[in-house]
């Protein structure tokens, strides 16, 4: 296979101009269970699906808090989530360390992206091998920042990555609109049904207290995340509303990255 | 060329202490961000190779107090434009009044090289809020937070800069005003005086302040603080500055003659003519 | 390609026999991938465009940067991969620092390009790195003696200084447009001002997107003007500019299917 030859080097360019061990590091996101996240015009919710290795393992958490008013939320290798994980808190203390301020979402998104791009161009490094889903609050207001291995980063008014996200995706493009003026529980509803599309087409998982978490941060709200009991009520909005059927989930659109997007 | 410091110099053992060049270099071009080994302070090595070490233990061209008052609708602040070097008036149209970002001023006095030193690192700090044009600008307070771990930072390598600062502010709509000196005690308060201005202004600007002060009124009061100033401290003279932050941004007066009053009889013949004591 | 198979193209540290480096040629078609950038010197300073393709209408106006302010008197867009253009950016900004701090005075847009294209091409010399797959248009205005002047930086580290010059997916199209604007009259300096340039660059992309083809876009531009510090152009000027230029668009092409 020619194709072999270019994709076993990060500093290998394809004819095509295409960095082949980027995109397979982009896989590994969606090899990950999904996360959700919508923003209103006051509040930033995650939602994210929990996988458990077996019957006698814990659930794989998959939200962080990062400080008072960040938090994150990881699709792909946990591992390189907790390296990039530690470096955003420490970035947030550092800032508010010396400007006794919170670091703008923005540049911590910056940040982040700087520091996969390092691993992209490097012959003794690979990329990270994980999406975030940032939330929080700052001086302008909500944001929602996805990051990618490619060193892209982007602001979404909602999005979710991970597994068959394309159907929660699908779900979020039909109903973003509304998301701006929607209440805290409104939010946290479209959060929850999004994330069920993910689920929505193998037979045997549903959303359940063990493997649903949802994360809220925004105006005059500290990042505050709820699992176990406590997801209860999220899950309780969305099975007293079922006859809003969910759409069929599309098969995921391999999405090109580190190509011009 | 490349200054290498050599541990028990002899001239049969020459090590270099540290390595000449670090990995992240490559034909002579940076790859990376970051100070390479070689740019270190030269004081850390030559402790290191045994000498000791030296650092400023004055200031040398000085300017003297900042004073500043926090009101209703801004903050106030003036200076002198005197830089004195020891106790010559040596450059007379120095601005102390530095305009850091649309809504801060800082005031600076001490040593004014280190002043000027500062205002830079806050510059840098400045133009890259610009560049990023994300919608974030520094505040003055966290302005004035950088500027006390600066300092702070400083002094615990026992090399501070020698300054006693004044930071105001407008932000989120109301005023502030912080000090910060050259051990790293920063605070905030509603009126400040550094220099003498804390011996023979800081209670003129206590009794004159009140809640409900304004602007106008306070540009008046520090105004007649640096009279006194000029009448009883050796290292000011008669032309001052006085800088308003307000919610429609900083001004910062042309440098301006204050009006002085010479003819009382205690300047005339003395404050202590009659007073027949040695002390 | 005559290039595949070799083994003469997986490294930038290897020359092809016939003496080519293929693969800086490989990241230059990264950049040839790339949203069509543009940029014009002109009378009053210069200005910088970019065609920027939307990926999601949940994307947040802005979002992907690609025209960045690199000093208050310089600032650049970059063609091709974005994360990469970042790294550029801050080592102009690292650059335009430390000149100012060492000279006094805002770094010369020659010096600036110069050593920014030493960079760049630092990552074609080393098997460790892979070249970047960006190029970067550059806009400086050095006051009113020196003026404005715009470069652009490739992929090997080759820069010049243009008139006007255009990269990207639309750069043959694009460069026969800017030729038209006839900007390389050495005789006078340019007559095009920069309101007016946002107006040409406008058509220009809205000329050379193929719509057929291509997703939707939004248009960024940045310039940097006579007595002002670098800046985005307003966004809500370029969308007016840009609606515009489409609706002549439409009108001219109603009219020719007539």
């Amino acid at each position: 296979m020619f194709r072999n030859q270019y994709d076993t080097d990060i500093t290998t360019y394809s004819p095509q101009g295409r960095l082949h061990q980027v995109e397979y590091a982009m896989e590994a996101v969606k090899q990950g269970s999904a996360v959700v996240g919508v923003r209103s015009n006051t509040h930033v919710i995650l939602a994210t699906l929990k996988r458990s290795a077996s019957e006698l393992a814990s659930h794989q958490k998959k939200l962080s808090e990062i400080d008072d008013h960040v938090g994150v939320a990881i699709a792909g290798l946990t591992a390189d989530a907790r390296v990039l994980t530690r470096f955003m808190r420490n970035e947030c203390l550092n800032h508010k360390y010396v400007f006794e301020q919170p670091l703008a979402l923005s540049r911590l998104a910056l940040s982040v992206a700087d520091k996969c791009q390092v691993s992209t161009q490097r012959a003794s490094k690979r990329p990270f091998g994980v999406g975030l889903l940032l939330a929080g609050y700052d001086a302008t207001g909500p944001h929602l920042f996805q990051t990618c291995p490619s060193g892209n980063y982007y602001e979404y008014y909602a999005m979710a990555i991970g597994s068959r996200s394309q159907g929660a995706k699908t779900y979020l493009e039909r109903t973003f609109d509304s998301f701006p003026e929607c209440t805290v529980d409104q939010l946290a509803k479209h959060a929850v049904l999004a994330l069920r599309e993910t689920v929505s087409s193998s037979k045997d998982t549903e959303l359940t207290l063990e493997n649903t978490a949802v994360a809220i941060v925004g105006k005059g709200t500290n990042f505050v995340i709820y699992e176990d009991d406590e997801v209860k009520p999220y899950l309780d909005m969305i099975d007293a509303d079922e006859e809003e059927q969910p759409a069929e989930a599309e098969p995921a659109a391999a999405d090109a990255p580190m190509t011009d997007a | 060329m490349e200054k290498v410091i050599y541990v028990n110099e002899t001239d049969a053992q020459r090590k270099p202490l540290l390595p000449s060049a670090s990995s992240s270099v490559m034909s002579g071009l940076r790859l990376t961000a970051g100070v390479p080994l070689k740019d270190r302070d030269d004081s850390v090595l030559a402790s290191a190779a045994g000498a000791p070490v030296k650092h400023t233990s004055r200031p040398i061209v000085t300017g003297s107090s900042v004073i500043a008052m926090r009101c209703k609708d801004g903050v106030v602040m003036a200076t002198d434009t005197l830089a004195s070097y020891g106790s010559l008036a040596r450059f007379r149209q120095i601005s102390r009044l530095y305009k850091a970002t649309d809504h801060c001023v800082i005031g600076g006095g001490g040593d004014m090289s280190d002043f000027f030193e500062l205002c830079e690192t806050v510059r840098k700090e400045t133009t890259l809020e610009y560049c990023y044009d994300d919608g974030h600008m520094i505040t003055a307070s966290a302005i004035h937070q950088m500027l006390a771990r600066i300092m702070y930072n400083r002094r615990n390598k026992m090399d501070p800069y020698w300054n006693y600062m004044l930071v105001a502010g407008w932000q989120h709509g109301k005023p502030v005003l912080g000090y910060v000196d050259l051990v790293g005690s920063h605070f905030v308060s509603e009126v400040i005086a550094t220099g003498y201005g804390e011996y023979l202004g800081l209670p003129l600007l206590r009794k004159a302040y009140r809640e409900d002060i304004t602007v106008e009124e306070g540009k008046k009061v520090l105004q007649q603080i640096l009279t006194v100033l000029f009448y009883r401290d050796a290292r000011t003279i008669d032309r001052i500055q006085i800088a308003c932050v307000t919610e429609k941004g900083v001004e910062i007066s042309e440098p301006t003659k204050l009006e002085t009053e010479w003819s009382y009889k205690a300047f005339i013949s003395g404050a202590r003519a009659s007073d027949v004591s040695t002390w | 390609m005559a290039s595949i198979g070799t083994g003469y193209d997986l490294s930038s540290t290897i020359f092809s026999p016939d003496g080519r480096v293929f693969q800086i040629e490989y990241a230059t078609k990264a950049v040839e991938n790339s949203g069509t950038c543009m940029g014009i010197r002109c009378k009053d300073g210069v200005l910088l465009a970019v065609e920027k393709t939307i990926i999601s209408k949940m994307l947040v106006p802005g979002s992907l940067r690609r025209a960045h302010i690199v000093d208050k008197h310089a600032s650049l867009v970059v063609c091709g991969l974005i994360s990469d253009g970042r790294v550029i950016v801050d080592r102009a900004r690292e650059e335009c620092e430390n000149y100012l701090d060492f000279y006094g005075r805002p770094i010369p847009g020659a010096i600036l390009a110069d050593r920014l294209a030493h960079f760049v091409h630092l990552y074609t010399l080393h098997w460790s790195v892979r070249p970047f797959g960006c190029a970067i248009l550059l806009g400086v205005h050095n006051g009113e003696k020196q003026g404005a002047q715009l470069y652009m930086i490739e992929p090997s580290g080759v820069s010049y200084r243009y008139f006007a010059c255009a990269y990207g997916k639309g750069k043959q199209a694009a460069r026969t447009e800017l030729e038209k604007l006839s900007l390389n009259d050495k005789q006078a300096s340019p007559q095009i001002s920069c309101e007016q340039a946002v107006k040409d660059l406008a058509k220009i992309v809205v000329s050379v997107h193929d719509d057929s083809k291509d997703k939707e876009y939004e248009i960024e531009m940045i310039w940097v003007r006579d007595g002002k510090p670098a800046a985005m152009v307003p966004r809500d000027v370029v969308q007016k500019v840009h609606d515009e230029a489409k609706r002549e668009a439409e009108a001219d092409s109603d009219m020719e299917d007539e």
